[in-house]
């Protein structure tokens, strides 16, 4: 048995793919601030590699922690997410020259999906800025990405990085920034626990007696925040997450408090969940992963993932403005969610495989899941007996398609690749191009670009 | 789990040697980092292996897998079960969950692999 890199692993390799020579190198993979804890409730072999860090892979098994946030509350270890903070008079000015959404917009309280790009208008990540004051943010970036935006910034700072490419002279105005999890941060110092799924905001009043915490947990909105105590212990507590479920919550503690939180969260009956399960949640819900549905080997824009919106063209200036203003107008690709059927003994599609139409290549799989019927799903959550998770029945894809070939209720394929020295054999292709006519070897269809939960 | 009277390959095979017939399937330690299987490709009966030559795919949510033949032989029998019930080689890796019967071609195949005591070595170092 050889596990073969760059199928089915690629999933938890840090998405890396745009590196540049310049980056920091990355060190030996250190536990996660709650590596402690994750031994103790699973074995070594299920905890691997991830972007630097070791995390759980799973605990009980994918499809019983996936089913387990759409039913009822999981808890996932986000240590490892990155969590700078940019404060000063000039921080509000330097985020919106930094990032793509409008930053000015942002009340106290409130969060926003963005993006950093540079100035050639490639995606160096995707972000969540969280406004905690009038001239102090959070902002939140991926694990894989956090050195190379660290590096990034600081390069802005120092005048090093192009901003405008027509202006080579522009400047910003510079920004205190600090990365939070830090130990030099001291008290201000935060990591991220999620909670998610329809129980999540039980599990989480469980863990304040003061009724009006309760009460701003319960008027929290998507993509707001308070800053309150649970147990004792300095939150902030935000309705975001990455499943795709409703109800959803990220809690930003000390990572001093992070393993007590955790088993907090455990014991009020929360489900740890792995990075399999995060994985399979956010494909089914149609959630992009960098350096899969942005970025990547396709260099994908965020108007090909359907998140033009967080690319505000109106703003005076961004870097890279310039240089996506032309591709926001005309674009041939686009990011598609396809439904396939995932019954045991099917073959799982995968990042490559070639997705037809007509007989003939439109795009290519990025990544995929296996998840319980969306039938199921919706009995689950009226059912009040307990039904046992089963593996998932069918196989969500998101896709890389032709933009006008892809419509909601398209029947479409894959085309498996070869993954092995018999299948090459027998004839299987080992890479296929747009507009090759070739037979699918499973059918499914176009479903809508998110589900919601 | 490692069972007492199998032989086992650095690669996570075992095979059960009966005379010049051998059972073949993939270890507890193979199916638990794998996690659950979803799809088994199998061999065709008749087909002849080399030692560590492709025998058969073994495909979970998370990856893919060539399981690679632990003697050199020609596949007598396959589970078919597997087809439509990957799990059972989750469920029950040295039992149910076999993966194909061999014709050895090459006995002298069987010596260069780890017994259990062996591969219980084995994995400790990994």
């Amino acid at each position: 048995m050889a596990e073969k890199k760059g199928e089915g692993v690629f999933v938890f390799e840090p998405a890396f793919a745009n590196a540049t020579a310049g980056e920091p190198a990355r060190q030996k993979p250190v536990g996660s601030v709650l590596y402690s804890e994750h031994l103790k409730l699973t074995d070594k072999s299920h905890i691997a590699e991830f972007a630097g860090y070791l995390m759980p892979l799973w605990y009980s098994s994918i499809s019983a922690e996936h089913s387990a946030v759409r039913q009822r509350a999981g808890v996932f270890d986000c240590t490892h997410m990155g969590e700078l903070e940019v404060s000063g008079k000039e921080a509000e000015p330097f985020l919106n020259a930094v990032t793509t959404n409008d930053v000015s917009l942002l009340k106290i309280g409130a969060a926003q999906y963005s993006y950093v790009l540079d100035a050639a208008g490639n995606v160096l990540d995707d972000i969540i800025v969280y406004r905690r004051g009038g001239e102090r943010f959070m902002v939140v970036v991926n694990a894989a990405n956090e050195p190379k935006i660290k590096v990034y910034l600081a390069a802005i700072q120092a005048g090093k990085a192009a901003i405008d490419l027509a202006k080579p002279e522009r400047r910003i105005k510079l920004a205190s920034v600090r990365d939070m999890r830090d130990t030099r941060t001291g008290q201000d110092s935060r990591v991220d626990i999620a909670l998610q799924g329809p129980a999540s905001i039980e599990v989480l009043c469980k863990l304040t007696d003061a009724p009006s915490v309760s009460r701003q947990i319960k008027d929290l909105k998507s993509f707001m925040f308070v800053e309150a105590r649970l147990a004792g212990i300095d939150s902030i507590i935000s309705r975001t997450g990455y499943t795709g479920a409703k109800m959803c919550f990220e809690l930003f503690v000390h990572p001093d408090k992070a393993a007590r939180l955790w088993q907090l969260l455990l014991d009020a009956g929360g489900v740890p969940c792995g990075l399999g399960a995060r994985d399979s949640l956010r494909v089914e819900a149609g959630l992009p992963l960098y350096g899969h549905e942005l970025a990547g080997p396709y260099n994908i824009t965020p108007f090909e993932a359907g998140y033009g919106w967080a690319v505000k063209l109106k703003k005076e200036f961004f870097i890279g403005k310039k240089a996506v203003e032309k591709i926001a107008k005309s674009f041939e690709m686009k990011v598609a969610r396809m439904e396939l059927s995932g019954e045991k003994g099917i073959r799982p599609v995968r990042q490559q495989d070639a997705v037809i139409k007509d007989g003939e290549c439109i795009g290519w799989v990025l990544s995929s899941a296996f998840a319980s019927s969306f039938a199921d799903a919706m009995e689950d959550r009226y059912a009040t007996a307990d039904r046992s998770a089963t593996a998932g029945n069918r196989q969500i894809a998101l896709s890389y398609v032709e933009k006008d070939k892809a419509t909601e209720g398209d029947s479409v394929g894959v085309y498996y690749l070869a993954r092995s020295e018999s299948q090459k054999s027998k004839g299987k292709k080992e890479i296929v191009k747009r507009g090759e006519r070739l037979e699918a070897d499973i059918v499914g269809k176009i479903v809508s670009r998110f589900e919601k939960f | 789990m490692v069972v007492k009277g199998l032989l086992y390959t650095k690669d996570h095979e075992w095979a059960k040697v009966e005379g010049d017939r051998a059972t073949i399937g993939i270890t507890d330690h193979a199916q638990d980092q794998l996690g659950e299987l979803t799809f088994v490709e199998l061999p065709e009966a008749g087909k002849e292996v080399k030692q560590k030559g492709e025998l058969a795919v073994v495909e979970s949510s998370k990856a893919a897998s060539d399981v690679y033949s632990p003697v050199a032989g020609k596949v007598t029998e396959v589970n078919t079960q597997l087809a439509s019930k990957p799990e059972m080689i989750n469920d029950d890796c040295y039992g149910a969950g076999w993966i194909c019967k061999m014709q050895i071609t090459d006995k002298a195949t069987t010596k260069n692999l780890m017994d259990a005591g062996q591969y219980e070595e084995y994995l400790k170092g990994l």
